[in-house]
């Protein structure tokens, strides 16, 4: 039997502890779900594909020095060297790869005379290589020709004209058509670039910037001035590590006049982009369990004073009738109560606070059931730590109300 | 009503062993006012309790409006406690927070009645107690006499068998306390069978039949003429 009622009536006759109490359960409730919502939306940045092979490869850099370095000599000998190693399944030269957080960038036109840009783009300089040394799968068109590579230079203005793009960005530029052999522009200045092949994914090296991050193009050229060279490697299955080492060492043989440095899986570059994500999904997580402890602490305290406070009244209960049960019953009733309260305040907290991140922060709105969600588990959270104060409640003797302390 | 037969109570520690009471026996009969005295210590509050349900009891039998209440489990007797009897504290012991209305809705809800009986219960129990006009008022507004009668009022509201009231003018002054023993002398004359523990020889004088009790046992019981016009009832011997 509940007795909502006069435990309402009850309750509002205590307003300090029922609005202390229910502010604490509503602070905990805005703060759990949008914390919680953060982690998941965290999560999900995290968990996208990238579309490329992120176990098997890895990326090495050169960096020649001397007056008589010659960078394009230097690439194809690698190169050369670099296919023929067992254990490498591809490799390509480079001049970024995806999860990296540093790359090349460009507007792209669907019009010569357009002002602005249709959309932005990650540009990946590779050879006829590149897409298999990365794992990244063409589903329409075809890849490079040996004979379309070309090299670029910082004077360099035209783009070549055929190039592959990923499908996220052909369907930005063309919604609903087939892009192969459509035309567009990198430079409005310079002739017009085709759609020549698509690949299923490939994200831009920036994996927060969402504006761009699913917009990539390959475009088949090796950057062929400088000293510096990002070689792109696929290892045989199993093999990365061993072949990391491998290949590091017969570099430095290769060519003594280079540094080879900065060898990386990609996994390692996947840790690195998004060690700050990991870093605020284990405080938020923290945050939660400690609110989530204190606040069932704090219920566990007021109702472990409160039977204390009312051993007598208690006696007179059960004196008057009530079971261990109804005892029971009445302080899980009581919690659920105050709980109500506190989740009613926090409801409202909660979408408030949703609100002013989407204002101030530019985040997601959260998913409606989050909150109800979170309603469910702080009303179970409340009933359990207020079982043991109202075991103890129930084990108060009725004999208890004779008693003149 | 309520017979109790060699009864003993016996508090055990790994140190001692206390006989609260020995060989008690006693036997209320419907409609009596029963007083049932005693020094400090000897034994009163742990025969209150007994009878009254919020104690096991050692040895001895015991029947409860004729209910043999041994091995009873904690459910049963206090479904048994609820029905049978009706709680007169010295303290009151009402709920604080709870309104009179409330207040005397306690035992009824935990037996069960719905929420239209329990109004109709509820308001003819202050009405008995002339506190109709107040349903909404909060104990701590009220005289401790007032208290009183709530309380009285809570014992009636379930149409108990026995009103079991323990010191219940303890913690009134003279005026209030003559006020709440009229109104149990009232009761009484109405039918009510209560058994009163006092150590106040003037209020045990006005009930029926005087129990005295020492060391946890009766050694006393004898009925006198009640100072106040209620008639001599002839003595009767607790256990036959």
């Amino acid at each position: 039997m509940l007795e909502l009622r006069p435990i309402l009536s009850a309750l509002m006759r205590s307003k300090v502890s029922l609005v202390l109490i229910g502010l604490q359960i509503a602070l905990t409730l805005a703060i759990v779900c949008n914390s919680l919502f953060i982690i998941s939306e965290r999560a999900a940045l995290m968990n996208r594909p990238s579309g490329i092979n992120e176990t098997d490869t890895f990326t090495v850099g050169s960096i020649g020095f001397g007056a008589d370095f010659d960078l394009r000599a230097s690439i194809a000998e690698d190169l050369a060297m670099l296919r023929g190693l067992p254990g490498i399944a591809d490799v390509a030269a480079i001049n970024a790869t995806p999860l990296s957080d540093g790359g090349w960038s460009q507007g792209i036109s669907l019009d010569k005379d357009q002002k602005s840009p249709t959309a932005p783009t990650a540009l990946y300089l590779t050879d006829e290589h590149g897409l298999n040394a990365l794992g990244a799968r063409i589903v329409a068109g075809r890849n490079f020709r040996p004979d379309e590579i070309s090299g670029r230079t910082r004077q360099s203005l035209a783009w070549p004209p055929g190039l592959i793009m990923s499908r996220a960005l052909a369907d930005k530029l063309w919604p609903g058509q087939d892009p192969i052999g459509k035309s567009f522009y990198i430079n409005v200045e310079q002739a017009p670039s085709t759609v020549i092949g698509i690949v299923d994914r490939l994200q831009a090296p920036w994996v927060h910037k969402q504006r761009v991050v699913e917009l990539s193009t390959v475009v088949p050229q090796v950057v062929s001035d400088g000293s510096f060279v990002r070689y792109l490697l696929r290892a045989a299955p199993g093999q990365r590590d061993a072949m990391m080492k491998r290949v590091e060492a017969r570099l430095a043989e290769l060519n003594p006049g280079r540094i080879v440095r900065d060898a990386k899986s990609i996994e390692k570059l996947r840790a690195d982009v998004y060690a700050e994500d990991r870093a605020m999904m284990i405080i938020l997580g923290v945050v939660i369990a400690s609110l989530l402890i204190i606040t069932a602490l704090g219920i566990v305290g007021m109702a472990s004073f409160w039977v204390t406070q009312r051993t007598k009244q208690i006696g007179t209960r059960r004196a008057l009738g009530a079971t261990r049960g109804a005892i029971l019953r009445h302080f899980l009733a009581e919690n659920f109560v105050i709980t109500s309260f506190g989740l009613v305040a926090g409801t409202l907290l909660a979408y408030g606070f949703n609100a002013w991140l989407i204002q101030n922060y530019e985040t997601a709105r959260m998913p409606w059931y989050y909150v109800p969600a979170g309603c469910v588990t702080l009303w179970l959270l409340g009933q359990i730590a207020v079982l043991g104060p109202a075991r103890r409640a129930s084990r108060v003797t009725p004999a208890m109300a004779t008693r003149s302390v | 009503m309520l017979k109790m037969n060699h009864l003993s109570k016996v508090y055990r520690t790994h140190l001692i062993e206390t006989h609260a009471l020995r060989d008690f026996s006693i036997h209320v009969r419907d409609g009596e006012f029963v007083a049932v005295t005693g020094p400090s210590g000897s034994g009163k509050t742990t025969f209150l309790n007994i009878a009254g349900l919020l104690e096991q009891f050692s040895g001895g039998e015991y029947f409860l409006d004729g209910v043999d209440v041994r091995g009873m489990n904690d459910s049963a007797r206090s479904r048994l406690r609820n029905e049978k009897i009706g709680f007169i504290f010295q303290g009151f012991n009402l709920i604080p927070d709870l309104n009179l209305f409330d207040n005397v809705d306690v035992p009824l809800r935990y037996r069960g009645f719905n929420a239209a009986e329990r109004k109709r219960r509820i308001e003819d129990a202050l009405a008995r107690v002339g506190l109709s006009a107040r349903t909404r008022h909060y104990p701590s507004e009220l005289s401790g006499g007032q208290q009183q009668r709530v309380a009285i009022a809570r014992a009636l509201a379930g149409s108990p068998k026995i009103l079991l009231a323990d010191e219940p003018t303890g913690n009134l002054d003279t005026q209030m306390a003559r006020g709440v023993m009229q109104l149990l002398e009232e009761l009484h004359a109405e039918g009510a069978t209560i058994l009163m523990v006092t150590h106040d020889p003037e209020l045990a004088a006005r009930a029926q039949r005087n129990v005295h009790v020492i060391d946890g046992q009766v050694v006393d019981i004898h009925a006198e003429p009640r100072m106040r016009g209620l008639g001599v009832v002839a003595a009767q011997a607790a256990h036959g």
